[in-house]
């Protein structure tokens, strides 16, 4: 509270991105979580809440006869832009909304106060919910290939990995230790992702500390191991995830890559994904094409194309491509590593593990492989995510490509996949919002001196929880093209600007119907269509009993009928075609809940859902007023047709 | 979601996979297939229904034995399934890289919606489907295919006087290129390196977005195959007839009978006490590019509109294409004012003008929509043409649209096709599509439409829209429009009034634009318009899934058969002309075929928003290539994931569950009412949802 210079600012304005025109007057409220700003309009209460940890940058522009503008941008790609009457105040906002949006210390982060209703029986259970020591079980491991080692119990050998690692069953201690000292950060070769079927397995590591010529006894050693840990098998492919550039310029400061000649039967192969700079300057530019507000044509392709950013989600896909196929078709083990190893390599192994295994490609599946590859291996992301005032060199979207390869991918294989869109786009607002524990820290071992368990929440319980919301209609998992290994094509066409993620707080960007939602609707539908057979065929069971039976029996079943009835007759209104005419979209059972109110944008006309205004599209005709908020007849709403007019 | 519609094609399912649905225990045996001609579509759906009812929905496994199934089942289907569509092609062409890893290709030539009619097509000799009144013209054996994707194909090349067809049994799966003559822009010898002295080479460079090359060994006493194939795919200009009047294919439906005027303008309440419908054209006298039924103002003499039609290019008068049903407001079309460099003025076109303005009482005012250039239309006065000056037309805006003209459209389409065939530069994607400027100009005819439908529904005010002879960017605009306010050229039968109305009977010269059988490829009266327009409907209807009764396989057929030559629907450039040659008598018309088949055509999502007014957004972030139709020749373009099959296996899932319960209330009112009479009367009362329900 300490930070907060001036709770209240009266009278300020909002600007509409799409048509600054229409600006909305209300109060900016500053909390010691959220900045609120309530538009004063008689009737309605029009709320946005903006959390204070998904701010990623304020910036107040020069003052003007209108005022200051203040310019806040999110890390979920919102971006608002207040006028602030007088500079005095929008100085004092300004101030403390860069404080309050980067806490010193980690007890001020949001998930530490954020208290639901929940007890703390259920608290902790939330906590249980996801195993990823499960999901080794769920592979077939242990076996008689490979063991889980208590090596790094307290962290010992590398302070960055997790307490629980798979190893080969050749791998001794001393080898495992002397291969770690051989390995950035002490990042040994460990398993991640193992196939029952063929025995083929992904592991990660870090670069060696290879030089010009060093070489470790062990760590080759653990690498014969992991290699007889796939018997069919005579050799493994050593993919080294960075340029080939990039690598031999650390063989400089003697880390570097392994060298062919010194490892018994490895195939050497650079992938070329560029580093975390890169990507970082990459998501800003593109994010400036976003950004644009009525781009020509030209600015859109080209800018889209300048960023790099297609060019790198398919590099990253690419990567996972060459694993999986490793791994499924020829049967070869696999050992990626970037630098650290908690980068590109988090990116490659989970791409590769969500192309190769239908699980992750479920809800449940896809929760466990985040928190396996990226939460528990060590993907910083405190400072990835920029949780805390720290280095900004530090910052960079990586989870943010995979979850768009993931994307990516679904919009190829819209049938392969159990989760939607939003679950993605929700998981990545949570990844950056801190209002649960999972994405705190940077490794296993912050996590446990933290206490997150005993303190926060857990998001993945809380997905679970709400899993209709995220639930893909399309899902068809019995579909050939669904099961096994998926082979997505990486012609450039397939790659497609993510709107519904980048664009996702601009009004009247998206789509106004949306057939997944149609879907959604049609087969809740169907689904109560059957529980209503289900109920006529009891019905006429229990009339035949009647009909049959004695007076007693007939006092039972009328007992139950009504409820039956009751149940038919409710559902049956909304079972003729009309009803869909007039209200399949708004009815729909997926509208995006605002995740449990207190993150993101929450408006009460919660702008947030994709589906919120795709019936708006059609205007109707007997409502012809132009300047209709809702109706998308309004020129406003389409940025460059009329901006002309 | 891009797939979805795409999925079109696969997911329609043809022939053989409805086959598999009824038995699923039939193997892969050729008599079997070749002797039961495949059921209608009714029919397999009912069948999918009755392999899915017991199982849980939207989990059926049956699509995914038919993936399976195909490989080993292609070739009978292969020799049964009537080829029609070019659209075919593209699943042969997905044979010829059969053999790489990518290996999924569950559709090919099997899954399209192979014709009901006529099913027991021909076959010549070596399995060549032959459609009635086709024939056979030559047979080339030892042909090589230069696939520009997979290497040399060798084989069999059969042409006849409506196609290419080209045959290899030499890959373990068969490998066909059916390519129909009239699709062919022009022929082009190349030279065959390292393939023996008397080897040609031959390059048909195709109007739709591909460009296949074959190598043959030219024989003494042979006919030459160039000549030969000049001669069948210009026969124009050979003095020879179009296929279309050879074709002799009957259809239950007859196609010709979708469009009548009368009946068109009857639907929007015309005639009115404003507007006429006028007979001063029926000769084709005043105006011989128009359709012989006008609608103009009934407040206008005969001679005033005569002198009208001087001081419009080509005598193209204003005259009314839609009305809106509430406020009167109207699209009204015409071509240029020929102003002149002297700024001449004609009394009549400035009070019929006024009076189409005064037919509208919601406004005073008019809004004239230029679609050309505004420079260019400064430079058209120069050449006695010209635009409204608003001092000289009282309350009349004038906009132009600032749309270019035929040749930049022709050169962008060209740049377009260097882009996508044969091979797709992979670093320079979006800038590629970017130089094109096709989607930009996609944009501006979509922004232009929005624009008038603005003027339209918010403005209440009528629309006068032009460009220079007023049958190119202004059918364009006026069919764009039209489809956004009106629901009714939605449907299936809708659109294919508005493409016969708009397009065909106001006179797009579809002659010279696409140049049916003509050589001159070089002509610079060609230009890919009516493409354009369709590319802006399926840009529609990506934004609205739901609006549109018709899916992507019906676009993608209107556009095949735009070149094809094989329906009379699209040949010639004017109701004139149509009739002179009579088109109507001697050919077949396209929605014939449509029609007789609409639910191949027909899109799963389809709610009927009757009165809806669509308003599409046009920002460059809402545009994207239509990759199913112009890549859709690259290997890489993959089989959809049926997105559309799952949503019409839910749709007739529901209905055949809506149709049980309803079956069994019937069942149970029956039944209790009887049993109430007969124990316990007094319960009927607690019982009032009976009647409800």
């Amino acid at each position: 509270m300490e930070h907060i210079r001036l709770p209240k600012v009266e009278n300020v304005r909002l600007l509409d991105r799409v048509s600054p025109r229409r600006s909305r007057v209300g109060t900016l409220y500053l909390t010691a979580t959220h900045t609120i700003f309530v538009e004063n309009e008689a009737g309605v209460r029009n709320e946005t809440w903006v959390l204070h940890s998904l701010v990623s940058s304020v910036e107040k522009q020069a003052a003007a006869a209108s005022g200051c503008s203040l310019l806040v941008r999110c890390k979920n790609f919102q971006v608002l832009h207040f006028v602030v009457p007088r500079e005095r105040e929008c100085q004092d906002v300004h101030l403390s909304l860069q404080r309050l949006s980067q806490p010193e210390r980690c007890e001020e982060l949001y998930c530490f106060s954020y208290k639901p209703n929940v007890d703390e029986a259920e608290r902790r259970q939330e906590w249980d919910f996801l195993d990823p020591k499960a999901d080794y079980s769920r592979m077939g491991l242990p076996n008689s290939l490979w063991k889980l080692s208590p090596v790094n119990q307290h962290y010992k050998v590398s302070d960055t990995y997790p307490a629980d690692l798979f190893v080969p069953q050749s791998a001794t201690p001393p080898v495992i230790v002397g291969s770690s000292k051989f390995r950035s950060r002490g990042r040994f070769p460990t398993l991640s992702y193992y196939s029952k079927e063929n025995h083929a397995a992904i592991c990660r590591s870090s670069q060696p500390l290879s030089g010009f010529s060093a070489r470790c006894l062990e760590d080759e050693q653990m690498l014969e191991a992991i290699l007889r840990s796939n018997p069919r098998s005579d050799f493994m492919y050593v993919v080294d995830t960075r340029p080939k550039l990039n690598a031999i310029a650390n063989r400089a400061a003697g880390k570097g890559y392994e060298n062919e000649d010194n490892y018994s039967n490895i195939k050497f192969q650079f992938i070329g994904i560029e580093n975390i700079h890169v990507m970082r300057n990459s998501q800003q530019k593109m994010l400036e094409v976003c950004e644009l507000r009525s781009p020509s044509m030209s600015d859109f392709l080209e800018g889209l194309e300048s960023s790099g950013w297609l060019k790198h989600i398919k590099a990253v896909l690419d990567a996972g491509i060459f694993i999986a196929k490793a791994v499924a078709e020829e049967g070869v083990s696999v050992l990626v590593h970037c630098s650290d190893g908690w980068d590109r390599t988090a990116q490659v192994c989970s791409v590769a593990s969500v192309l190769l295994d239908p699980h992750y490609r479920t809800l449940r599946g896809l929760m466990v492989l985040i928190e396996k590859d990226w939460v528990s291996f060590g993907h910083k992301f405190s400072h990835r995510c920029n949780h805390l005032v720290g280095d900004p060199k530090e910052v960079s979207p990586v989870i943010d490509q995979f979850l768009e390869c993931v994307w990516q991918l679904m919009e190829q294989f819209p049938c392969a996949f159990e989760f939607n869109a939003r679950f993605l786009i929700t998981i990545h607002s949570h990844i950056y919002s801190c209002q649960y524990g999972n994405f705190i820290g940077n490794n296993q071992r912050e996590r446990v001196e933290l206490g997150l368990r005993e303190r926060t929440h857990s998001l993945w319980s809380y997905l679970w929880k709400n899993q209709t919301d995220y639930i893909n209609p399309l899902y068809r998992p019995d579909h050939s093209q669904t099961q096994g290994l998926l082979r997505p094509s990486t012609a450039p066409y397939c790659f497609k600007s993510w709107r519904g993620l980048y664009n996702r707080f601009d009004r009247g960007m998206h789509p106004r119907q949306s057939v997944e939602d149609y879907l959604s609707a049609i087969q809740e539908e169907t689904q109560q269509l059957e529980e209503q057979l289900a109920s006529h065929k009891q019905k006429i069971a229990q009339l035949e009993l009647e009909q049959e039976g004695s007076v007693t029996q007939e006092a039972v079943s009328f007992d139950k009928s009504p409820t039956a009835w009751a149940l038919g007759r409710d559902l049956g209104l909304a079972n003729t075609p009309q009803d869909y005419t007039g209200g399949f979209v708004p009815s729909s059972p997926c509208q995006l809940k605002a995740p449990d109110g207190s993150l993101g944008l929450l408006t009460q006309d919660s702008n947030l859902s994709n589906g919120s205004d795709q019936e708006s599209g059609i205007a109707d005709v007997s409502c012809r007023s132009p300047l209709s908020e809702d109706s998308a007849g309004d020129p406003d709403s389409d940025e460059a047709a009329y901006s002309a007019a | 979601m891009e797939k979805q519609a795409a999925a079109a094609g696969a997911a329609d399912g043809a022939g053989p996979n409805r086959k598999l649905w009824g038995s699923p225990t039939c193997g892969p045996a050729a008599g079997d297939t070749l002797d039961s001609p495949t059921g209608s579509h009714v029919e397999w759906c009912k069948q999918l229904i009755a392999a899915t009812i017991s199982s849980q929905i939207g989990v059926s496994s049956v699509p995914s034995d038919i993936a399976r199934d195909n490989k080993a089942r292609r070739r009978p289907d292969f020799m049964v399934s009537k080829r029609l569509t070019p659209r075919q092609d593209s699943h042969d062409e997905g044979l010829c890289y059969h053999g790489d890893s990518d290996s999924e290709h569950p559709t090919n030539a099997l899954n399209l919606p192979a014709l009901r009619y006529g099913e027991q097509a021909t076959m010549f000799q070596n399995q060549v489907p032959l459609l009635p009144g086709e024939t056979v013209q030559t047979t080339v054996k030892d042909v090589m295919y230069i696939c520009p994707f997979s290497g040399l194909v060798n084989g069999t090349l059969t042409i006849t006087d409506y196609k290419l067809y080209f045959t290899s049994v030499e890959r373990e799966s068969p490998f066909v290129l059916d390519v129909n003559l009239g699709v062919i822009s022009r022929l082009e010898t190349i030279s065959v390196p390292n393939q023996g002295g008397n080897t040609k080479g031959l390059e048909l460079v195709c109007k739709d977005m591909r460009s296949p090359r074959f190598a043959y060994k030219a024989e003494e006493g042979h006919p030459d195959v160039v000549e030969l194939l000049a001669k069948l795919a210009f026969p124009l200009s050979h003095s020879l007839r179009l296929f279309a009047f050879l074709y002799k294919e009957q259809f239950p439906v007859d196609g010709w009978k979708v469009y009548d005027p009368t009946a068109e303008y009857r639907r929007l309440g015309l005639p009115n006490e404003s507007w006429a419908i006028s007979k001063l054209n029926s000769s084709y006298e005043l105006c011989d590019t128009y359709p012989s039924i006008l609608v103009i103002p009934t407040h206008i003499t005969e001679d005033d509109v005569r002198r009208v039609a001087m001081f419009r290019a080509k005598h193209r008068i204003p005259v009314l294409s839609w009305i809106h049903p509430e406020t009167q407001a109207t699209i009204v079309r015409c071509s240029q004012p020929l102003v002149g460099p002297t700024d001449r003025r004609c009394k009549e076109d400035e009070r019929f003008l006024q009076i189409i303005m005064d037919a509208n009482a919601q406004s005073h005012k008019l809004t004239i929509f230029d679609a050309r250039q505004s420079s260019v239309a400064v430079t058209n006065k120069a050449k006695d043409g010209g635009y409204e000056s608003e001092s000289f037309y009282p309350n009349v805006e004038l906009n132009f649209l600032e749309i270019p003209n035929i040749h930049v459209m022709r050169e962008s389409l060209r740049k377009m096709k260097d882009v996508v065939y044969p091979t797709i530069d992979e670093a320079h994607w979006h800038s590629a599509i970017d130089q094109t400027h096709w989607l930009e100009y996609i944009r501006l005819l979509l922004a232009g439409a929005a624009k008038m439908v603005d003027k339209l529904e918010s403005g209440k005010t009528s629309v006068v829209v032009h460009c220079s002879d007023g049958w190119d960017r202004t059918a364009q605009l006026t069919s764009l429009a039209m489809l956004m306010l009106d629901s009714h050229y939605r449907t299936l039968r809708g659109f294919q009034v508005l493409v016969e109305k708009e397009w065909v009977s106001f006179g797009h010269k579809f002659a010279a634009r696409v140049g049916h059988g003509d050589e001159n490829h070089a002509n610079s009266e060609r230009s890919p318009l009516f493409v354009q327009f369709i590319d802006c409907v399926w840009q529609m209807t990506r934004q609205f899934p739901a609006a549109f009764e018709f899916n992507e396989l019906f676009l993608i057929t209107v556009l095949d058969h735009l070149y094809s030559c094989l329906f009379g629907t699209f040949l010639y450039s004017s109701e004139q002309e149509r009739a002179a040659k009579e088109v109507q008598t001697d050919t077949v018309s396209l929605w014939s075929y449509v029609n007789s088949q609409p639910e191949d055509f027909t899109n799963p999502f389809y709610v009927d928003y009757e009165h809806h007014v669509l308003c599409p957004l046009v920002s460059s972030r809402h545009l994207e290539l239509w990759t199913g139709y112009y890549a859709r020749w690259n290997p890489r373009m993959r089989p959809q994931v049926p997105v559309h099959q799952t949503l019409k296996e839910l749709l007739f899932l529901r209905a055949e569950l809506q149709r049980r319960v309803e079956d069994l209330q019937r069942e149970a009112t029956s039944r209790s009412s009887s049993s109430f009479s007969e124990h316990s009367p007094s319960h009927t009362a607690g019982m009032p949802l009976h009647s409800a329900v």
